[in-house]
Protein backbone atom coordinates (compact mmCIF):
# COMPACT_ATOMS: atom_id res chain seq x y z
CA UNK A 1 0.00 0.00 0.00
CA UNK A 2 1.48 3.25 -1.33
CA UNK A 3 2.61 5.84 1.84
CA UNK A 4 0.78 9.35 1.18
CA UNK A 5 -0.04 12.32 3.36
CA UNK A 6 -3.31 11.42 3.87
CA UNK A 7 -4.77 11.86 6.80
CA UNK A 8 -7.01 9.47 8.68
CA UNK A 9 -10.12 11.36 8.04
CA UNK A 10 -9.35 11.72 3.93
CA UNK A 11 -8.97 7.77 3.55
CA UNK A 12 -12.11 7.50 6.07
CA UNK A 13 -13.88 9.91 3.64
CA UNK A 14 -12.81 8.07 0.58
CA UNK A 15 -13.95 4.50 2.18
CA UNK A 16 -16.98 6.22 2.76
CA UNK A 17 -17.87 7.31 -0.68
CA UNK A 18 -16.30 3.88 -2.17
CA UNK A 19 -19.39 2.38 0.21
CA UNK A 20 -22.27 4.58 -0.91
CA UNK A 21 -20.76 4.39 -4.29
CA UNK A 22 -21.21 0.49 -4.78
CA UNK A 23 -24.44 0.51 -2.63
CA UNK A 24 -25.86 3.24 -4.90
CA UNK A 25 -25.23 0.99 -8.00
CA UNK A 26 -26.86 -2.26 -6.66
CA UNK A 27 -30.40 -2.75 -7.33
CA UNK A 28 -31.64 -2.93 -3.78
CA UNK A 29 -31.05 0.49 -2.83
CA UNK A 30 -34.26 2.16 -1.45
CA UNK A 31 -35.07 5.77 -1.86
CA UNK A 32 -34.50 5.57 2.10
CA UNK A 33 -30.45 4.88 0.70
CA UNK A 34 -30.39 8.22 -1.35
CA UNK A 35 -31.78 10.90 0.91
CA UNK A 36 -29.03 9.43 3.52
CA UNK A 37 -27.00 9.37 0.98
CA UNK A 38 -27.90 13.40 -0.06
CA UNK A 39 -27.60 14.12 3.76
CA UNK A 40 -23.66 12.67 4.05
CA UNK A 41 -23.31 14.83 0.52
CA UNK A 42 -24.37 17.61 2.45
CA UNK A 43 -22.75 17.05 5.90
CA UNK A 44 -18.95 18.47 4.53
CA UNK A 45 -17.76 19.87 1.14
CA UNK A 46 -14.89 17.08 1.26
CA UNK A 47 -17.59 14.15 1.22
CA UNK A 48 -18.81 15.85 -2.21
CA UNK A 49 -15.08 16.51 -3.05
CA UNK A 50 -14.40 12.81 -2.58
CA UNK A 51 -17.30 11.28 -4.52
CA UNK A 52 -16.66 12.96 -7.30
CA UNK A 53 -13.33 12.09 -7.39
CA UNK A 54 -14.71 8.68 -7.31
CA UNK A 55 -16.64 9.59 -10.65
CA UNK A 56 -13.95 10.58 -12.05
CA UNK A 57 -11.88 7.46 -11.51
CA UNK A 58 -14.62 5.64 -12.79
CA UNK A 59 -15.11 7.07 -16.19
CA UNK A 60 -10.69 6.97 -15.81
CA UNK A 61 -11.39 3.65 -16.28
CA UNK A 62 -13.02 3.17 -19.85
CA UNK A 63 -9.80 4.71 -21.31
CA UNK A 64 -8.31 1.64 -19.71
CA UNK A 65 -6.87 -1.06 -22.35
CA UNK A 66 -8.98 -3.62 -20.23
CA UNK A 67 -11.95 -1.60 -21.67
CA UNK A 68 -10.30 -1.15 -24.93
CA UNK A 69 -9.90 -5.28 -25.01
CA UNK A 70 -13.52 -5.68 -25.02
CA UNK A 71 -14.83 -4.68 -28.39
CA UNK A 72 -12.47 -1.98 -29.09
CA UNK A 73 -14.16 1.21 -28.11
CA UNK A 74 -14.79 2.82 -24.36
CA UNK A 75 -18.08 2.41 -23.01
CA UNK A 76 -19.47 -0.41 -25.28
CA UNK A 77 -20.00 -2.60 -22.83
CA UNK A 78 -21.69 0.21 -20.22
CA UNK A 79 -24.08 0.78 -23.12
CA UNK A 80 -25.19 -2.86 -23.43
CA UNK A 81 -27.09 -2.06 -20.18
CA UNK A 82 -29.02 0.64 -21.30
CA UNK A 83 -33.29 -0.46 -21.57
CA UNK A 84 -34.42 2.02 -23.06
CA UNK A 85 -35.12 1.01 -26.78
CA UNK A 86 -37.09 3.45 -28.04
CA UNK A 87 -35.41 6.82 -28.45
CA UNK A 88 -37.21 10.30 -28.10
CA UNK A 89 -35.84 12.56 -30.08
CA UNK A 90 -36.16 16.46 -28.85
CA UNK A 91 -34.89 19.68 -29.86
CA UNK A 92 -31.67 19.76 -27.76
CA UNK A 93 -32.00 23.74 -27.71
CA UNK A 94 -35.09 23.47 -25.93
CA UNK A 95 -34.19 21.74 -22.45
CA UNK A 96 -31.21 25.15 -22.24
CA UNK A 97 -33.03 26.90 -19.09
CA UNK A 98 -36.32 25.86 -19.87
CA UNK A 99 -38.19 28.80 -20.41
CA UNK A 100 -36.02 29.73 -23.89
CA UNK A 101 -38.89 30.60 -25.74
CA UNK A 102 -40.72 33.18 -23.57
CA UNK A 103 -41.95 36.59 -25.62
CA UNK A 104 -40.92 37.96 -22.37
CA UNK A 105 -40.42 41.67 -22.41
CA UNK A 106 -40.42 43.96 -19.62
CA UNK A 107 -44.04 45.53 -18.76
CA UNK A 108 -44.14 49.47 -18.11
CA UNK A 109 -43.86 50.59 -14.63
CA UNK A 110 -47.03 52.80 -14.16
CA UNK A 111 -47.64 55.76 -16.44
CA UNK A 112 -47.27 58.36 -16.52
CA UNK A 113 -50.68 60.63 -14.89
CA UNK A 114 -51.50 62.82 -12.31
CA UNK A 115 -50.96 61.19 -8.82
CA UNK A 116 -54.39 60.37 -7.45
CA UNK A 117 -55.29 58.34 -4.10
CA UNK A 118 -56.54 55.68 -6.64
CA UNK A 119 -53.56 55.65 -8.52
CA UNK A 120 -53.73 55.63 -12.71
CA UNK A 121 -55.15 52.63 -14.00
CA UNK A 122 -52.93 50.50 -16.34
CA UNK A 123 -53.99 47.48 -18.36
CA UNK A 124 -51.75 44.54 -18.88
CA UNK A 125 -52.59 41.95 -21.66
CA UNK A 126 -51.23 39.38 -23.64
CA UNK A 127 -52.17 37.25 -27.18
CA UNK A 128 -52.20 33.85 -27.37
CA UNK A 129 -48.91 32.74 -27.44
CA UNK A 130 -47.05 35.27 -25.41
CA UNK A 131 -45.48 35.26 -21.47
CA UNK A 132 -44.99 38.73 -20.75
CA UNK A 133 -43.22 39.91 -17.42
CA UNK A 134 -44.66 43.36 -15.55
CA UNK A 135 -42.50 45.18 -12.96
CA UNK A 136 -44.54 47.27 -10.95
CA UNK A 137 -43.26 50.65 -9.40
CA UNK A 138 -43.97 49.34 -5.88
CA UNK A 139 -41.15 46.51 -6.85
CA UNK A 140 -43.75 43.69 -7.11
CA UNK A 141 -43.17 41.61 -10.27
CA UNK A 142 -46.01 39.92 -12.30
CA UNK A 143 -45.47 37.09 -14.94
CA UNK A 144 -48.55 36.79 -17.08
CA UNK A 145 -49.37 33.69 -18.79
CA UNK A 146 -50.82 33.89 -22.65
CA UNK A 147 -54.29 35.13 -23.29
CA UNK A 148 -54.43 37.00 -20.47
CA UNK A 149 -55.19 40.82 -19.16
CA UNK A 150 -55.47 42.61 -15.78
CA UNK A 151 -56.03 46.29 -14.87
CA UNK A 152 -53.38 47.44 -11.96
CA UNK A 153 -53.60 50.54 -9.83
CA UNK A 154 -51.28 51.75 -7.53
CA UNK A 155 -52.61 54.02 -5.22
CA UNK A 156 -51.66 56.03 -2.11
CA UNK A 157 -53.18 53.70 0.36
CA UNK A 158 -53.72 50.54 -1.49
CA UNK A 159 -52.73 48.65 -4.81
CA UNK A 160 -55.30 47.29 -6.62
CA UNK A 161 -55.58 44.91 -9.60
CA UNK A 162 -58.18 43.55 -11.37
CA UNK A 163 -58.43 40.51 -13.18
CA UNK A 164 -60.22 39.53 -15.95
CA UNK A 165 -59.36 35.99 -17.68
CA UNK A 166 -56.24 35.45 -16.89
CA UNK A 167 -53.15 33.75 -15.47
CA UNK A 168 -50.23 35.33 -14.01
CA UNK A 169 -47.50 34.86 -10.84
CA UNK A 170 -47.73 37.50 -8.96
CA UNK A 171 -44.31 38.36 -6.77
CA UNK A 172 -45.98 41.16 -4.32
CA UNK A 173 -43.44 43.39 -2.73
CA UNK A 174 -43.80 43.94 1.06
CA UNK A 175 -45.51 47.01 1.59
CA UNK A 176 -47.55 46.54 5.29
CA UNK A 177 -49.13 50.55 4.86
CA UNK A 178 -50.47 49.62 1.29
CA UNK A 179 -51.98 45.91 0.87
CA UNK A 180 -51.92 44.34 -2.55
CA UNK A 181 -55.62 43.78 -3.73
CA UNK A 182 -56.64 41.91 -6.55
CA UNK A 183 -60.59 41.43 -6.97
CA UNK A 184 -61.68 38.30 -9.48
CA UNK A 185 -65.56 37.81 -10.58
CA UNK A 186 -67.07 37.99 -6.59
CA UNK A 187 -63.48 37.53 -4.37
CA UNK A 188 -61.47 39.53 -3.13
CA UNK A 189 -57.84 38.31 -2.46
CA UNK A 190 -55.57 40.47 -0.08
CA UNK A 191 -51.81 39.72 -0.07
CA UNK A 192 -48.98 41.98 2.12
CA UNK A 193 -46.16 40.33 0.98
CA UNK A 194 -45.98 36.83 -0.52
CA UNK A 195 -45.41 34.86 -4.45
CA UNK A 196 -48.61 32.84 -5.75
CA UNK A 197 -50.17 31.28 -8.94
CA UNK A 198 -53.78 33.10 -9.87
CA UNK A 199 -55.50 31.55 -12.60
CA UNK A 200 -59.09 32.89 -13.76
CA UNK A 201 -60.21 30.84 -16.71
CA UNK A 202 -63.84 30.72 -17.38
CA UNK A 203 -65.73 31.12 -14.08
CA UNK A 204 -63.40 29.25 -12.61
CA UNK A 205 -60.75 31.09 -9.66
CA UNK A 206 -57.58 29.64 -8.90
CA UNK A 207 -54.74 29.84 -6.23
CA UNK A 208 -51.76 28.37 -5.34
CA UNK A 209 -49.26 29.67 -3.23
CA UNK A 210 -45.32 29.61 -3.08
CA UNK A 211 -44.82 31.98 -0.73
CA UNK A 212 -46.17 33.65 2.36
CA UNK A 213 -50.04 34.42 2.77
CA UNK A 214 -52.82 34.99 1.17
CA UNK A 215 -56.66 36.20 2.40
CA UNK A 216 -59.60 35.36 -0.07
CA UNK A 217 -63.08 36.47 0.99
CA UNK A 218 -66.19 37.40 -1.49
CA UNK A 219 -65.99 41.03 -2.85
CA UNK A 220 -69.35 41.79 -1.51
CA UNK A 221 -69.22 41.21 2.50
CA UNK A 222 -65.54 42.59 2.84
CA UNK A 223 -65.47 42.46 6.29
CA UNK A 224 -66.70 38.33 6.76
CA UNK A 225 -63.80 36.38 7.91
CA UNK A 226 -61.74 35.18 5.44
CA UNK A 227 -60.11 32.24 3.83
CA UNK A 228 -56.43 32.16 4.62
CA UNK A 229 -54.34 30.50 1.67
CA UNK A 230 -50.58 29.45 2.82
CA UNK A 231 -47.64 27.95 0.67
CA UNK A 232 -48.36 24.33 -0.26
CA UNK A 233 -52.26 25.40 -0.52
CA UNK A 234 -54.80 25.76 -3.57
CA UNK A 235 -57.92 27.75 -3.36
CA UNK A 236 -60.17 26.70 -6.20
CA UNK A 237 -63.29 28.66 -5.75
CA UNK A 238 -66.24 29.04 -8.86
CA UNK A 239 -68.21 32.53 -9.41
CA UNK A 240 -71.30 32.57 -7.86
CA UNK A 241 -70.64 29.76 -5.02
CA UNK A 242 -70.80 30.67 -1.40
CA UNK A 243 -68.17 28.46 -0.37
CA UNK A 244 -64.46 27.50 -2.10
CA UNK A 245 -62.58 24.68 -2.35
CA UNK A 246 -59.22 24.18 -0.49
CA UNK A 247 -56.26 22.15 -1.20
CA UNK A 248 -53.01 20.59 -0.43
CA UNK A 249 -51.31 21.31 -3.59
CA UNK A 250 -47.95 20.99 -5.31
CA UNK A 251 -46.48 24.39 -6.35
CA UNK A 252 -44.26 23.40 -8.48
CA UNK A 253 -47.03 21.47 -11.04
CA UNK A 254 -48.93 25.08 -11.14
CA UNK A 255 -45.96 26.95 -11.53
CA UNK A 256 -44.44 25.43 -14.13
CA UNK A 257 -45.31 27.29 -16.80
CA UNK A 258 -43.48 30.08 -15.83
CA UNK A 259 -40.28 27.74 -16.71
CA UNK A 260 -41.60 26.47 -20.65
CA UNK A 261 -43.57 23.67 -18.89
CA UNK A 262 -46.88 22.39 -18.49
CA UNK A 263 -47.33 19.39 -16.10
CA UNK A 264 -50.68 17.20 -15.95
CA UNK A 265 -51.71 15.07 -13.63
CA UNK A 266 -54.45 13.01 -14.72
CA UNK A 267 -56.21 15.51 -16.24
CA UNK A 268 -58.40 15.98 -19.45
CA UNK A 269 -56.91 16.28 -22.84
CA UNK A 270 -59.95 19.39 -22.93
CA UNK A 271 -57.73 20.82 -20.76
CA UNK A 272 -54.73 20.38 -22.17
CA UNK A 273 -55.75 21.88 -25.40
CA UNK A 274 -57.30 24.97 -23.98
CA UNK A 275 -53.60 25.09 -22.42
CA UNK A 276 -52.53 24.89 -25.49
CA UNK A 277 -54.72 26.95 -27.66
CA UNK A 278 -53.35 29.74 -24.90
CA UNK A 279 -49.91 29.10 -25.25
CA UNK A 280 -49.76 28.89 -29.05
CA UNK A 281 -51.44 30.98 -31.82
CA UNK A 282 -53.76 28.38 -32.80
CA UNK A 283 -56.58 27.05 -31.21
CA UNK A 284 -56.16 23.60 -30.26
CA UNK A 285 -59.26 21.29 -29.91
CA UNK A 286 -60.40 17.67 -28.61
CA UNK A 287 -62.22 16.36 -32.17
CA UNK A 288 -64.85 14.68 -29.98
CA UNK A 289 -66.38 14.02 -26.59
CA UNK A 290 -64.40 10.71 -26.18
CA UNK A 291 -61.30 12.53 -27.14
CA UNK A 292 -61.43 15.26 -24.43
CA UNK A 293 -62.73 13.23 -21.87
CA UNK A 294 -59.34 11.33 -22.41
CA UNK A 295 -56.80 11.80 -19.52
CA UNK A 296 -53.22 12.35 -19.75
CA UNK A 297 -50.32 12.56 -16.99
CA UNK A 298 -47.30 13.91 -18.06
CA UNK A 299 -44.98 17.16 -18.75
CA UNK A 300 -45.20 19.43 -21.73
CA UNK A 301 -42.07 21.83 -22.69
CA UNK A 302 -43.77 24.42 -24.36
CA UNK A 303 -40.99 25.28 -26.46
CA UNK A 304 -42.45 25.50 -29.86
CA UNK A 305 -45.79 24.31 -31.19
CA UNK A 306 -44.72 21.56 -33.59
CA UNK A 307 -42.56 20.12 -31.03
CA UNK A 308 -45.41 20.15 -28.63
CA UNK A 309 -47.69 17.97 -30.88
CA UNK A 310 -45.13 15.56 -31.97
CA UNK A 311 -44.17 14.69 -28.27
CA UNK A 312 -47.81 14.90 -27.38
CA UNK A 313 -48.76 12.09 -30.06
CA UNK A 314 -45.65 10.11 -29.11
CA UNK A 315 -46.64 10.25 -25.37
CA UNK A 316 -50.27 9.82 -25.62
CA UNK A 317 -52.55 7.73 -28.02
CA UNK A 318 -53.63 10.68 -29.92
CA UNK A 319 -53.44 11.35 -34.17
CA UNK A 320 -52.84 15.43 -34.55
CA UNK A 321 -54.59 17.23 -37.36
CA UNK A 322 -53.54 20.03 -39.17
CA UNK A 323 -56.07 22.19 -41.11
CA UNK A 324 -55.58 25.86 -42.12
CA UNK A 325 -56.72 27.68 -39.10
CA UNK A 326 -56.79 25.05 -36.22
CA UNK A 327 -55.18 21.58 -34.98
CA UNK A 328 -57.38 18.74 -33.85
CA UNK A 329 -56.78 16.16 -31.73
CA UNK A 330 -58.27 12.53 -32.58
CA UNK A 331 -58.39 9.73 -30.67
CA UNK A 332 -55.97 7.04 -31.69
CA UNK B 1 -42.66 -5.47 -8.99
CA UNK B 2 -43.77 -1.99 -9.55
CA UNK B 3 -46.46 -1.41 -7.56
CA UNK B 4 -50.00 -1.08 -9.75
CA UNK B 5 -51.35 1.50 -7.25
CA UNK B 6 -51.78 4.24 -9.78
CA UNK B 7 -54.11 4.15 -12.48
CA UNK B 8 -53.03 4.53 -16.00
CA UNK B 9 -52.11 7.45 -17.99
CA UNK B 10 -54.79 6.92 -20.33
CA UNK B 11 -58.73 6.19 -19.41
CA UNK B 12 -61.80 5.80 -21.02
CA UNK B 13 -61.79 2.42 -21.60
CA UNK B 14 -58.83 1.54 -23.12
CA UNK B 15 -57.12 -1.81 -23.44
CA UNK B 16 -53.79 -0.73 -22.42
CA UNK B 17 -50.88 -3.25 -22.52
CA UNK B 18 -48.52 -3.82 -20.08
CA UNK B 19 -45.36 -1.43 -20.34
CA UNK B 20 -48.03 1.48 -20.62
CA UNK B 21 -48.99 0.54 -17.35
CA UNK B 22 -46.22 0.19 -15.91
CA UNK B 23 -44.32 3.23 -17.37
CA UNK B 24 -46.99 5.21 -16.11
CA UNK B 25 -47.35 4.05 -12.62
CA UNK B 26 -42.98 5.12 -13.04
CA UNK B 27 -44.18 8.84 -14.70
CA UNK B 28 -46.50 9.48 -12.13
CA UNK B 29 -43.59 8.51 -8.92
CA UNK B 30 -41.44 10.65 -11.13
CA UNK B 31 -44.03 13.75 -10.71
CA UNK B 32 -44.67 12.47 -7.18
CA UNK B 33 -41.38 12.87 -6.15
CA UNK B 34 -40.07 15.79 -8.76
CA UNK B 35 -38.96 18.36 -6.00
CA UNK B 36 -37.20 15.63 -4.14
CA UNK B 37 -34.81 14.75 -7.58
CA UNK B 38 -34.43 18.39 -8.03
CA UNK B 39 -33.22 19.00 -4.51
CA UNK B 40 -30.80 16.21 -5.08
CA UNK B 41 -29.34 17.11 -8.15
CA UNK B 42 -29.18 20.74 -7.00
CA UNK B 43 -27.09 18.99 -4.52
CA UNK B 44 -25.01 17.16 -6.52
CA UNK B 45 -24.71 19.65 -9.61
CA UNK B 46 -24.40 22.88 -7.41
CA UNK B 47 -27.18 24.49 -9.83
CA UNK B 48 -30.62 24.69 -9.87
CA UNK B 49 -30.86 25.02 -13.30
CA UNK B 50 -28.73 22.35 -14.55
CA UNK B 51 -30.81 20.14 -11.91
CA UNK B 52 -34.17 21.14 -13.67
CA UNK B 53 -32.31 20.00 -16.86
CA UNK B 54 -31.32 17.31 -15.88
CA UNK B 55 -34.70 15.78 -13.86
CA UNK B 56 -36.53 16.75 -17.28
CA UNK B 57 -34.04 14.75 -19.12
CA UNK B 58 -35.11 11.64 -16.48
CA UNK B 59 -38.50 12.32 -17.02
CA UNK B 60 -37.64 11.93 -21.40
CA UNK B 61 -35.97 8.74 -20.45
CA UNK B 62 -39.01 6.97 -18.87
CA UNK B 63 -41.00 8.25 -21.36
CA UNK B 64 -38.97 6.39 -23.81
CA UNK B 65 -38.71 3.07 -21.63
CA UNK B 66 -39.99 0.00 -23.36
CA UNK B 67 -40.47 -2.18 -20.34
CA UNK B 68 -39.81 -1.22 -16.56
CA UNK B 69 -41.07 -4.93 -15.08
CA UNK B 70 -37.71 -5.75 -13.64
CA UNK B 71 -37.36 -2.90 -11.52
CA UNK B 72 -37.40 -3.45 -7.54
CA UNK B 73 -36.71 -0.03 -5.87
CA UNK B 74 -38.49 2.69 -8.55
CA UNK B 75 -37.79 5.63 -5.95
CA UNK B 76 -33.99 4.93 -6.13
CA UNK B 77 -34.52 3.68 -9.98
CA UNK B 78 -35.33 7.08 -10.67
CA UNK B 79 -32.00 8.80 -8.48
CA UNK B 80 -30.20 6.12 -10.64
CA UNK B 81 -31.75 7.58 -13.52
CA UNK B 82 -30.55 10.62 -13.47
CA UNK B 83 -26.92 9.81 -11.62
CA UNK B 84 -26.21 7.98 -14.56
CA UNK B 85 -27.44 10.96 -17.18
CA UNK B 86 -24.92 12.77 -14.81
CA UNK B 87 -22.23 10.55 -15.83
CA UNK B 88 -22.94 10.61 -19.51
CA UNK B 89 -22.50 14.07 -19.32
CA UNK B 90 -19.29 13.54 -17.62
CA UNK B 91 -17.78 11.42 -20.48
CA UNK B 92 -19.45 13.96 -23.38
CA UNK B 93 -17.27 16.52 -21.70
CA UNK B 94 -14.10 14.88 -21.33
CA UNK B 95 -14.16 12.88 -24.65
CA UNK B 96 -14.30 16.79 -25.67
CA UNK B 97 -10.73 17.64 -23.62
CA UNK B 98 -9.48 14.12 -24.92
CA UNK B 99 -10.08 14.95 -29.00
CA UNK B 100 -7.23 13.58 -30.58
CA UNK B 101 -4.72 16.34 -32.53
CA UNK B 102 -6.92 19.25 -31.02
CA UNK B 103 -5.60 22.22 -29.94
CA UNK B 104 -7.92 24.15 -27.42
CA UNK B 105 -7.80 27.48 -25.80
CA UNK B 106 -6.90 26.67 -21.59
CA UNK B 107 -10.10 26.34 -20.09
CA UNK B 108 -11.27 24.79 -18.14
CA UNK B 109 -15.41 23.34 -17.70
CA UNK B 110 -17.32 22.45 -14.75
CA UNK B 111 -19.95 19.70 -14.73
CA UNK B 112 -21.25 20.09 -11.69
CA UNK B 113 -18.38 19.84 -9.11
CA UNK B 114 -15.92 18.26 -11.75
CA UNK B 115 -13.53 20.39 -13.19
CA UNK B 116 -12.78 19.04 -16.78
CA UNK B 117 -9.85 20.88 -18.56
CA UNK B 118 -9.40 21.05 -21.93
CA UNK B 119 -6.09 21.34 -22.78
CA UNK B 120 -4.23 18.79 -23.87
CA UNK B 121 -0.54 19.71 -23.85
CA UNK B 122 1.92 16.94 -24.08
CA UNK B 123 2.63 17.35 -20.21
CA UNK B 124 -0.97 16.31 -19.64
CA UNK B 125 -0.68 13.55 -22.51
CA UNK B 126 1.95 12.24 -20.55
CA UNK B 127 0.64 12.42 -17.02
CA UNK B 128 -3.05 10.83 -18.47
CA UNK B 129 -0.77 7.50 -19.58
CA UNK B 130 0.62 7.53 -16.57
CA UNK B 131 -2.65 7.77 -14.56
CA UNK B 132 -4.43 5.01 -17.07
CA UNK B 133 -0.98 2.79 -16.50
CA UNK B 134 -1.37 3.02 -12.82
CA UNK B 135 -4.81 2.51 -12.73
CA UNK B 136 -4.58 -0.86 -14.54
CA UNK B 137 -1.65 -1.83 -12.30
CA UNK B 138 -3.71 -1.51 -9.33
CA UNK B 139 -6.72 -3.53 -10.84
CA UNK B 140 -4.43 -6.26 -11.80
CA UNK B 141 -3.25 -6.24 -8.15
CA UNK B 142 -7.14 -6.74 -7.07
CA UNK B 143 -7.67 -10.16 -5.40
CA UNK B 144 -8.46 -12.30 -8.34
CA UNK B 145 -12.41 -12.89 -7.28
CA UNK B 146 -12.51 -8.68 -6.72
CA UNK B 147 -11.22 -8.62 -10.19
CA UNK B 148 -13.47 -11.03 -11.59
CA UNK B 149 -16.55 -8.78 -10.07
CA UNK B 150 -15.15 -6.07 -11.17
CA UNK B 151 -14.55 -6.46 -14.42
CA UNK B 152 -17.68 -8.20 -15.23
CA UNK B 153 -19.77 -5.37 -13.47
CA UNK B 154 -17.42 -2.44 -15.13
CA UNK B 155 -16.29 -3.17 -18.35
CA UNK B 156 -18.70 -6.16 -19.71
CA UNK B 157 -21.91 -3.91 -18.49
CA UNK B 158 -23.38 -6.89 -15.79
CA UNK B 159 -25.68 -5.48 -13.61
CA UNK B 160 -25.22 -6.42 -9.60
CA UNK B 161 -27.95 -9.09 -9.35
CA UNK B 162 -26.32 -10.56 -13.09
CA UNK B 163 -22.52 -10.79 -11.96
CA UNK B 164 -23.98 -11.98 -8.51
CA UNK B 165 -26.18 -15.30 -10.57
CA UNK B 166 -23.04 -15.52 -12.67
CA UNK B 167 -20.66 -16.01 -9.83
CA UNK B 168 -22.98 -18.11 -7.70
CA UNK B 169 -22.73 -15.68 -5.09
CA UNK B 170 -25.31 -12.97 -2.94
CA UNK B 171 -25.78 -9.66 -3.94
CA UNK B 172 -24.38 -8.05 -1.04
CA UNK B 173 -20.96 -9.67 -1.72
CA UNK B 174 -20.67 -8.08 -5.02
CA UNK B 175 -21.57 -4.90 -3.06
CA UNK B 176 -18.68 -5.53 -1.04
CA UNK B 177 -16.45 -6.55 -3.85
CA UNK B 178 -16.94 -3.54 -5.68
CA UNK B 179 -16.22 -1.25 -2.41
CA UNK B 180 -13.38 -3.11 -1.51
CA UNK B 181 -11.86 -2.32 -5.27
CA UNK B 182 -12.76 1.26 -5.81
CA UNK B 183 -11.38 1.62 -1.72
CA UNK B 184 -7.81 0.53 -3.49
CA UNK B 185 -7.85 2.10 -6.41
CA UNK B 186 -8.85 5.36 -5.16
CA UNK B 187 -5.62 5.08 -2.94
CA UNK B 188 -3.35 4.24 -5.65
CA UNK B 189 -4.36 7.35 -7.49
CA UNK B 190 -3.80 10.58 -5.76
Amino acid sequence: MKKTDDTFDDVRVAEDAARWFAKLQGESATAADWLAFERWLQSAPLHAKAYERLEGLWIDLEYSPIAKDLGGRPLVAARRRARSARRVSLNRRAWLGGGAVLAASVGAAIGLGVWTSGGVAQTYETHAGQIRDVALADGTHIRLNASSKIVVRLGRDARRVQVADAEAVFDVAHDAKRPFLITVADRQIRVVGTEFNLRHRADLLDLTVRRGVVEVRSAATLDAAPTRVAVGQELIHTAGQSASLLKVSDPDQIFAWTNGQLIYRDQSLSDVAADLSRRFATPVRAADAKTAAMHFTGVLVTDNEMEVLRRLEAYAPVRVERTSNEIILHHR
Amino acid sequence: MVSRAFSPSFGGGESIDLADDDRSSLIELYLDRRTDLVRFFTVRLRSPAAAEDLVQDIYVKLAGLETTAEIQNPMAYLYRLGSNLMLDRLRGERRTANRDGAWLDSQTTRVGGHEVSAEPSAEAAVAARQRLARLTEALNALSPQTQRVFRMHKFEGLSHPEVAAKLGISRSAVEKHMMAALKHLSAKLP
